[in-house]
């Protein structure tokens, strides 16, 4: 590993096998993994607006006052750059914080203290920083252009970050527990329209995904779509309809890729679609369409495509909001001209 | 339409039927590229034009739009005959329906300068009238990828992809469906690469003009209450190439005192010679076929025998000093006969070469009308579908005929030095017809007996 991440990871602290499972919305499971790391480990806090007393806008620390005491769970000022700035010294002296932004939009004001100081401590200095910070992103919700945007290829862009974007309850507690027990600054998107649309079987106690694995969602041989977030469940509902033989990559984590498993699957089917609700240029897509074009040339049967928002902000006039995310439709139409190459 | 060009605007130029090589003297347009309104870049094709030889395209001989087309398709017209006018003056950017369609359909706004440069849209680029472009030719890396590593002939893959491309799973099922094929599938012959292939192997052809076929019907109408016992029909025009095929050929059955006489070569040499060189001729680009290895026999034994390198003409026997080797090619309805001039100063690879240049260009359409004429001797190769043997039908005013039919493997007797045994060797039955008028059989049987032994003790390296 470079000096540019620290190491040491969280599946060798994964002593004890999960005990059971329960079904949870995917606000529930980063909820629970939220509490599971702060029971299990005096050392992880919370930091954001409104987290405490009213439970966060979202109420995913609904009840951690408490439990936990506003120790633990910080309220803090309108003020991005202090809070992550705050978090940033935290992490230096030993604790693991995890800064919640109220709206992943409002980072753009804690991007100093993110990608300049935070992403760059351990190169510089080799001094690890063990903090997360929860993004609620996406759109679909009227939500205008402050409160719907997808910031994930920003920070992609930053070496010394992690970035992970679960498309599952499983995931989005697994990914985030692995995320606080990371040793370097991990970016975690939570997309507001899986909050509590998701609801899928998630492991009860320690439950740990790895950072870095992508997960096939659907088996396929025909095509491959390549996604992340709610792409994830546009492409496996388009699968449904469509009733072809489409393979679904859910990639989990952004950055670093797994190459890997976009390369097999890319190799297997020779036809990639990259699907994100972020906009299109120099995104995800982008890099994950270069990667497959560069290392998988020989084995594509058609371009690499892709199916993103446009390089516009969000509006907020909902059917204005439609036709600029990605729809069930548009992921299907996609599919089918890909298949038919 | 006979106004002369002086009467239209200045500007104005004709598109002629040009002079196609030295023996063609008219030309039938088949089809129209550019209609009137289209824009057209200078040697870009307008036209295609068919002789009785040969199919060409007509370049656009200026830059400008179609102002009127003054032949229509299907008419024949002479040599020099004007068929098309191009105005020269016109601006590429000014706003035609067609254009615009050719343009996805945005709007030509600004006119560019008068005599601008700017490149006019291409009609190539323009969606067939469908709406689908046929992109069937297009190979994708993973498809040729898959058909390099089989060895498939991708042009025989049928395409199930947008505009009938060839997509991975095609080939794949293509591929499956050869080494899947039934038990009783015959062994793929050994010169399926021969330019004496049809594009569709599963098509029965129609008698192909270089062998002899019963005729379908006898000439003239069947007598009267036949007709209904035939059952449905279907009439169509012979095109101009199958007019020209059946002209010549009964012709030429007329006009010769025809002999077929056959001997059997043993291809064992032969294919050991094309195993060792097929690799490193196949980096070059050339695909080393068995017919290059006859017709370069035939050339060689075609020195030593010039009584079958030579034509009739009346009472007259025309020796020729150059072997000018005509290699027949099976096209789509029909074949052409492209002429290997002076064939005698090739190699083995130059002949390989040459030959596959000869059919690639003849299946394109791109042979130029003199390369179909001046053969002194003819090779014919239609042994993909397994015939053995062929009386095919002499090239006028030529004497003679090979014909190379399949080369299939055979139990044959083989002399050792411990005595006789028996071996599996590639064998074929060399057919050639020849021109009782000028030469007799022993002429014909020396011949062959020369062109069989140089296959069977080619050199061979190991």
């Amino acid at each position: 590993m470079s000096a540019v991440e620290a190491t040491g990871t969280a599946a060798a602290e994964l002593a004890s096998a999960p005990s059971g499972t329960r079904e949870m919305t995917y606000l529930e499971a980063i909820s629970d993994a939220l509490r599971t790391e702060m029971r299990r480990d005096e050392s992880v806090f919370c930091i954001g607006e409104d987290i405490g007393a009213f439970g966060g806008a979202f109420k995913v620390t609904d009840g951690f006052v408490e439990e936990f005491g506003a120790d633990r769970c910080l309220d803090a000022p309108l003020a991005e750059n202090a809070i992550i700035g705050t978090a940033v010294g935290a992490a230096v002296e030993g604790l693991k914080p995890v800064c919640e932004m109220q709206f992943a939009d409002f980072i753009s004001c804690g991007f100093d203290q993110l990608v300049n100081v935070a992403a760059k401590l351990h190169y510089r200095q080799g001094i690890a920083v063990p903090m997360v910070v929860r993004l609620p992103s996406g759109g679909g919700f009227s939500g205008g252009p402050f409160h719907s945007q997808n910031p994930e290829a920003w920070f992609v862009q930053a070496p010394g970050l992690k970035v992970v974007a679960p498309a599952t309850a499983s995931d989005a507690k697994g990914l985030l527990v692995s995320a606080i027990r990371d040793p370097n600054p991990v970016c975690y998107l939570e997309h507001k329209g899986l909050y509590r649309h998701i609801k899928d079987e998630v492991p009860e106690g320690e439950h740990a995904v790895p950072i870095g694995e992508a997960r096939i969602a659907r088996a396929g041989e025909e095509m491959t779509v390549v996604a992340y977030g709610s792409s994830v469940h546009l492409a496996l509902r388009a699968g449904e309809e469509l009733d072809e033989d489409i393979e679904v990559l859910d990639l989990r984590t952004l950055a670093p890729l797994d190459r890997q498993s976009i390369l097999t699957s890319a190799r297997k089917t020779g036809k990639v679609l990259v699907a994100h609700e972020a906009t299109r240029s120099a995104g995800i897509g982008a890099e994950v369409a270069a990667l497959v074009t560069e290392e998988a040339f020989e084995e594509l049967d058609a371009p690499v495509r892709r199916l993103t928002a446009p390089d516009v902000p969000i509006p907020f006039s909902p059917p204005l909001e439609q036709s600029v995310l990605p729809q069930l439709d548009d992921m299907k139409e996609a599919c089918r001209e890909l298949l038919a190459y | 339409m006979s106004s002369s060009p002086t009467e239209q605007a200045t500007t104005a130029v004709d598109v002629v039927m040009p002079q196609m090589g030295v023996s063609v003297a008219e030309g039938t347009i088949v089809e129209w590229r550019k209609r009137p309104g289209d824009w057209i870049e200078a040697d870009e094709p307008v036209c295609d034009v068919t002789t009785d030889k040969i199919d060409v395209e007509i370049p656009a001989p200026a830059s400008g739009r179609m102002q009127e087309i003054l032949v229509e398709p299907g008419t024949t017209v002479a040599v020099g005959t004007p068929l098309a006018r191009i105005d020269a003056e016109a601006k590429p950017g000014e706003a035609h329906p067609d254009e615009h369609a050719a343009n996805g359909g945005q709007p030509a706004a600004e006119a560019p300068p008068p005599r601008t440069e700017a490149a006019p849209p291409q009609a190539e680029q323009a969606p067939a009238p469908n709406g689908e472009e046929d992109r069937s030719r297009f190979y994708s890396p993973v498809v040729r990828r898959i058909a390099d590593k089989h060895g498939v002939d991708l042009e025989q893959v049928k395409g199930t992809g947008i505009g009938g491309r060839v997509r991975k799973k095609d080939v794949l099922a293509y591929i499956e469906g050869q080494e899947g094929a039934p038990e009783g599938r015959p062994e793929p012959l050994l010169h399926i690469e021969s330019p004496y292939r049809p594009d569709e192997a599963d098509a029965p052809q129609p008698s192909e003009a270089g062998t002899e076929a019963a005729p379908a019907a006898p000439a003239g109408a069947p007598p009267p209450g036949v007709g209904e016992l035939v059952g449905p029909t279907r009439r169509e025009p012979m095109s101009v190439m199958r007019q020209a095929i059946a002209r010549h050929m009964t012709g030429s059955r007329r006009t010769a005192a025809h002999c077929t006489t056959i001997v059997e070569a043993d291809f064992a040499r032969v294919a050991a010679r094309r195993g060792e060189l097929r690799d490193a001729m196949k980096r070059r680009g050339v695909s080393l076929t068995y017919l290059a290895f006859v017709a370069r026999a035939t050339v060689e034994a075609l020195q030593e025998h010039p009584r079958l390198n030579a034509s009739v003409d009346g009472d007259e026997l025309v020796y020729h000093d150059d072997v000018n080797l005509g290699i027949a090619v099976a096209l789509d309805d029909g074949l052409i006969v492209p002429v290997i001039r002076r064939a005698q100063r090739l190699s083995l690879e130059g002949m390989a070469a040459a030959i596959s240049d000869v059919a690639e260009r003849a299946r394109a359409g791109k042979l130029d009308p003199d390369e179909v004429h001046g053969g002194t001797f003819t090779i014919t190769n239609p042994g993909q579908f397994g015939a053995v043997l062929a009386t095919p039908i002499i090239n006028q005013p030529q004497v003679a005929i090979l014909d190379l039919e399949a080369i299939v493997k055979r139990p044959v007797v083989v002399e050792g030095e411990d005595g006789d045994s028996i071996a599996i060797h590639p064998m074929t039955y060399l057919c050639m017809s020849w021109d009782h008028r000028a030469l007799d059989g022993a002429d014909a049987a020396r011949f062959l007996a020369k062109v069989k032994a140089r296959l069977e003790t080619w050199e061979v390296s190991r």
